[in-house]
């Protein structure tokens, strides 16, 4: 177990990737906080699930795009547990429109959550692990529409490709107090979130445009997660390391 | 409580934030030149301060670290004219400007941040509190 004692904390926890992460920091001995904002009875099942395999999983509601929301999340987990070692913010949603049709509320609701949500909770265990702890890992869950984007997704598109500049921002600023800061960019994960593109695409044609030619588990994510939060990352930050079977390399089949 | 008093506080301090040895911490020590500290170290000092004397340091009182960004009416050729002299003096009354006088450059401004320039800082706000 590489995460022992370690405490982590993952928003979006109850669902997909989040979820998956949940389970894979759990296994590897952290005791893991999750957010979820609506799905209880699936966050019920992840602390079940995590608790039935030998590990700590505690599920708090809230919502990320609520400012408070960070604040009151870490609180509740520096009082319970002493110490956070690990924040993934995971938690991320899509308003997929045509950018003609694109309102100021689908552009916030989503900048607001994915961007916003995620400097919050920066923000929020920023000193903790900065200066009480000197030590930290943040990893942040993006997308490799920040760099390839598709048809719909400027809110998206937008929100992701600042995630991995704030990604690279906070790793200059808190790389002396041995703060590591990372992200992820998955590309098409088999989840509720990505079943409207592929029911859009076709799965089939999806595959196509993947070298590996099949879609991502949560758990392809979750590995590089927990590999990141690990001993063995303790060398890398500020670097945004692409999960998408070769998707973005953008290569013709055939 | 005497400077002497305060300097045992500051340098417990400053060993904490900057992982220094006691023997370092001397009233000269430049924070930046000597003890190498960095940005994020002013910021951490300044909250383990605040906390260790229970009091309120407003930002870029202790450390006015942007204290011209280059303004002509203060800086000429990199150098600090006769008006940022007095300013100087305003902005940081704790500060021993004898040095800086001698070569008011404006990237030494940095090396008034020393141990001293804090317990004497000190002195005063704990004398008005």
């Amino acid at each position: 177990m590489t995460l022992k004692d370690q405490v982590a904390i993952v928003t979006g926890g109850s669902r997909g990737i989040g979820r998956a992460i949940v389970v894979a920091l759990a296994r590897e001995g952290a005791k893991v906080a999750f957010v979820y904002r609506g799905s209880a009875d699936a966050a019920k099942a992840v602390e079940g699930d995590v608790a039935a395999a030998g590990g700590v999983a505690k599920a708090y509601q809230g919502d990320v795009v609520e400012p408070a929301t960070g604040d009151r999340v870490v609180e509740a987990v520096l009082a319970e547990w002493g110490r956070v070692d690990i924040l993934v913010n995971n938690a991320g949603v899509i308003r997929d429109k045509l950018f003609l049709q694109m309102e100021a509320e689908d552009w916030n609701a989503v900048i607001g959550t994915n961007l916003t949500g995620a400097f919050a909770f920066c923000k929020a265990v920023a000193r903790q692990m900065a200066f009480k702890q000197r030590s930290g890992r943040i990893i942040n869950v993006s997308s490799v529409a920040a760099e390839h984007v598709n048809v719909g997704q400027a809110n998206y598109a937008a929100s992701k490709g600042a995630l991995n500049s704030l990604t690279r921002a906070l790793a200059v600023d808190l790389g002396r107090r041995n703060v590591l800061v990372n992200a992820v960019a998955p590309g098409f994960i088999e989840t509720d979130m990505s079943q409207a593109v592929r029911n859009l695409a076709g799965e089939d044609n999806l595959k196509k445009l993947i070298p590996v030619r099949r879609l991502g588990k949560p758990e392809d994510v979750a590995a590089v997660v927990v590999f990141l939060a690990g001993p063995a990352a303790a060398y890398i930050t500020g670097q945004v390391i692409t999960v998408d079977g070769g998707l973005s390399l953008g290569a013709v089949s055939g | 409580m005497s400077y002497d008093d305060i300097l045992a506080k500051v340098r417990t301090t400053l060993v904490d934030a900057l992982n220094v040895d006691d023997n370092e911490v001397t009233p000269t020590a430049r924070l930046k030149g000597d003890l190498n500290a960095e940005s994020i170290d002013f910021l951490d000092i300044v909250f383990r301060l605040e906390r260790q004397f229970n009091l309120k340091i407003p930002r870029e009182e202790l450390f006015p670290e942007s204290i011209f960004s280059g303004d002509p009416k203060f800086v000429n050729d990199g150098k600090v004219n006769a008006d940022g002299l007095i300013e100087l003096q305003t902005r940081m009354p704790y500060a021993d400007l004898s040095d800086f006088r001698k070569d008011p450059r404006l990237d030494k401004i940095e090396d008034l941040f020393t141990v001293d320039l804090i317990v004497r800082y000190l002195e005063s706000k704990v004398a008005n509190k």
